[in-house]
């Protein structure tokens, strides 16, 4: 110590530093940046879309007679039923949202009585498992006749009225 | 500036003033952020479409004789894929204002929704 004058004057600075730091503190902790995959809000956009588009498929064109969605699962055609949804899902003014990707999957009891998770369409070969998916889901009931063809898996019931879950995950690729 | 200068005193108060105001344009622009945020959460948790379709698949149900393994699908395909349990079923059938309508109870939960309905089909 030269001499003990200025203790006020270093007092003061010290708080004056404390409150700039704590200024600066505050103010870069209040302005966290949210980007778009935060906030969620394209997945609820396209969650309802897939939801839209489901059951518009799901709608018969005449009173009594069957959907779209159900010809397509009662005769197993995934790559088709995905096609057509994308398809849908697409039909829109502007941008031709190329991006839309799709994997359709189907969920039934077996007749053991478990539930099975079967993929309905071939796997998408750009599909990693990391994209940011939405599912989306219908209730289709499957009649047991004429009886399912062949092609379904051997443990779904096949011969008599069943409920299945169609199941489709939906991301942008 | 204790005592050295006692000028410009104004300008120091008005500095900070704008400093405050800049502080909470910040909080009112995060906040902003924030609505968008939990608007689409919360329309994203709320299982509008899947109670919708559980309506109708309940109906058909109904619709196509009331068959106990349509009902078992139902229940265990929504608690196996959907983690939500339900549960509905149908009385006989009565006479609703000159039609002979069924009373179709649906319960839904997947805990966090919870819904519950008697509709007459």
């Amino acid at each position: 110590m030269v001499n003990d004058s200025g203790q006020l004057y270093t007092m003061e600075g010290v708080a004056a530093g404390i409150i700039m730091l704590l200024t600066v503190y505050i103010v870069i902790s209040t302005t966290s940046i949210y980007t778009a995959g935060d906030t969620h809000i394209p997945d609820m956009q396209l969650e309802q879309l897939g939801s839209d588009v489901l059951a518009m498929m799901d709608t018969p064109d005449t009173n009594g007679g069957t959907s779209e969605l159900v010809g397509f699962v009662r005769n197993y055609k995934g790559d088709e039923l995905r096609g057509a949804f994308i398809d849908n899902c697409t039909t829109r003014s502007g941008d031709p949202d190329t991006g839309l990707r799709a994997q359709v999957y189907l969920s039934y009891r077996t007749s053991s009585g478990g539930i099975n998770t079967t993929p309905l369409s071939s796997p998408d070969p750009e599909f990693t498992g990391r994209e940011n998916t939405v599912r989306v889901t219908r209730w289709v009931q499957l009649t047991g006749s004429p009886s399912l063809p062949t092609s379904v898996p051997g443990d779904m019931r096949r011969s008599s009225l069943q409920a299945v879950l169609v199941e489709v995950l939906l991301w942008r690729a | 500036m204790a005592c050295m200068n006692e000028d410009g005193q104004w300008i120091v108060l008005m500095g900070l003033l704008v400093a405050l105001g800049l502080f909470f344009l910040a909080l009112i622009i995060n906040q902003s952020a924030l609505v968008g945020q939990t608007t689409a959460e919360g329309v994203l948790e709320f299982p509008k479409n899947d109670i919708r379709d559980l309506r109708e698949a309940v109906f058909d149900y109904v619709k196509t004789g009331r068959l106990e393994a349509v009902q078992k699908d139902i229940i265990a395909i929504s608690l196996e894929r959907k983690n939500a349990v339900v549960s509905f079923s149908a009385g006989e059938q009565q006479d609703v204002s000159g039609r002979l309508l069924r009373p179709v109870t649906i319960h839904y939960n997947n805990g966090v929704t919870e819904y519950d309905e008697v509709v007459y089909y």
